[in-house]
């Protein structure tokens, strides 16, 4: 087998992979915007359960949220497809994440907009979704490609949870063939081919919402 | 299966015990991640063609995920003839994988640092090493506490990754008794709230730490 035919091989698994990164950034952006704005409004106690809420998510290992729920929900009688708990536990692991840099773009705002919102008579509500979140957003976007990435790189774990994504697939041909060094090879390839461009493109973004004048320093 | 309460407690020796191996793991590849990074960082500003390879490199490592990493170098070196225990190419992956993301860390904080300090370190005819170790690499540490601190708690997050190649850390402590007890629920539900607490603990001392370094650089 070629380098091309093991890396086509690779890419039948893409579709999985791609299925999960898909759903689990439906669970990872509500869960963000969320808990990142409850965070940034409550204080005392319901911010505590808030930060509890979002230390769970994050503070767990993402390999042992993934096998926490797909070993033990069934003996809790709860039964969820590969697909549904490689999704919710990787989309809420780093939905833990970006709601941390919600959270700090929302503090990051000068105070005196949300005061010129109120003098302006709007509501709490209006100031949040015409003024403070437009803005916030500029400062989200670097680190939410990032967790995107993070997010993509992360469903190589569904693997061990028996669903064929690119990794399965690598292993599949791998024991096949007896070809290791041509397989994981080609699988990091794959996986570079992926997220590189997300890479490059996070970069771009970087560079244009970041302080100018700090340039490289040569030595 | 229902879920057994009395078997789980009864597992939590087996798993505590295993947090040892964690721990280390975790320091020795903070301790790897951070020299390589620091190499990395440092080859990338010499010039030219050494310079984009390095880029090249960080991005590659960044854009792939740790697992498959970890995959490649377990099943890809013995090929080479490179035979080494599961331990140690598991704190070799898990230092190479952070090492990309540490060297980005360690370019803004070097960017960060004054030109002037550049500027004096050539002038007081400083041998480029000198300048890179005593004049560089202690600024440079104070300006990168924080998100380096970052990095090592997620370090510690990505150990359970191990288990895949049977290293003893807690995750794999805990397969090892579902794989002889045939029970899922309980190691798994197990090692989550040890590693939860565990996470949770070293991140709040890293932020202490973090917290007396930027007060000792103030005064």
């Amino acid at each position: 087998m070629s380098f091309l035919a093991i890396l086509a091989g690779i890419f039948e698994g893409f579709g999985v992979t791609a299925t999960i990164t898909f759903y689990g950034m439906l669970y990872a952006v509500p869960f963000a915007l969320v808990f990142g704005i409850l965070q940034h409004f409550t204080a005392g106690p319901a911010r505590v359960v808030v930060t509890s809420i979002i230390e769970f998510w994050r503070s767990s290992p993402v390999i042992i949220l993934l096998f926490v729920f797909y070993y033990s929900l069934p003996s809790f009688g709860i039964t969820l497809s590969g697909i549904t708990v490689g999704a919710m536990a990787l989309g809420l692991n780093i939905g833990g994440y970006g709601s941390q840099s919600v959270r700090a773009a929302l503090q990051a705002l000068d105070p005196g907009q949300v005061e010129a919102g109120r003098a302006l008579g709007l509501r709490r509500l209006q100031i949040l979704a015409l003024i403070e979140l437009p803005q916030a957003f500029k400062a989200m976007t670097p680190t939410f490609i990032n967790q995107f990435i993070q997010l993509i790189k992360g469903t190589a774990l569904v693997s061990l949870i028996t669903l064929t994504d690119m990794t399965f697939r690598a292993k599949e041909i791998s024991q096949l063939q007896y070809n290791p060094v041509g397989t994981y090879t080609a699988l990091l390839v794959a996986y570079f081919l992926v997220c590189y461009p997300a890479t490059i493109f996070g970069r771009w973004v970087e560079k244009r919402v970041s302080i100018e004048g700090r340039g490289q320093r040569d030595l | 299966m229902t879920f057994d309460f009395s078997f789980a407690l009864s597992i939590v020796p087996t798993i505590l015990a295993a947090m040892g191996m964690t721990i280390a793991v975790a320091i020795v590849s903070c301790f790897g991640a951070a020299l390589l990074g620091f190499l990395l960082e440092i080859l990338r500003r010499t010039g030219k063609p050494m310079g984009y390879l390095m880029r090249f490199v960080i991005d590659f490592i960044r854009s792939t995920p740790v697992l498959v990493q970890i995959y490649f170098l377990y099943f890809v070196l013995p090929f080479y003839g490179v035979t080494m225990p599961a331990l140690v190419v598991g704190v070799l992956a898990l230092s190479v994988y952070y090492s990309g993301y540490l060297a980005e860390v360690f370019k803004a904080g070097i960017d960060s640092i004054p030109s002037g300090q550049f500027e004096a370190a050539k002038a007081l005819g400083l041998t480029r090493i000198d300048a890179i170790v005593f004049v560089v690499a202690p600024q440079m540490l104070r300006n990168v506490a924080a998100p380096m601190g970052n990095y090592f708690v997620s370090l510690l997050k990505a150990t359970p990754y191990l288990a895949v190649i049977a290293v003893p850390e807690m995750l794999g402590a805990a397969m090892e008794v579902a794989s002889d007890t045939f029970r899922y629920a309980e190691p798994m539900v197990i090692v989550g709230i040890l590693f939860l607490i565990l996470a949770v603990t070293i991140a709040q001392f890293v932020r202490l730490l973090e917290q007396r370094l930027l007060a000792s650089a103030k005064r």
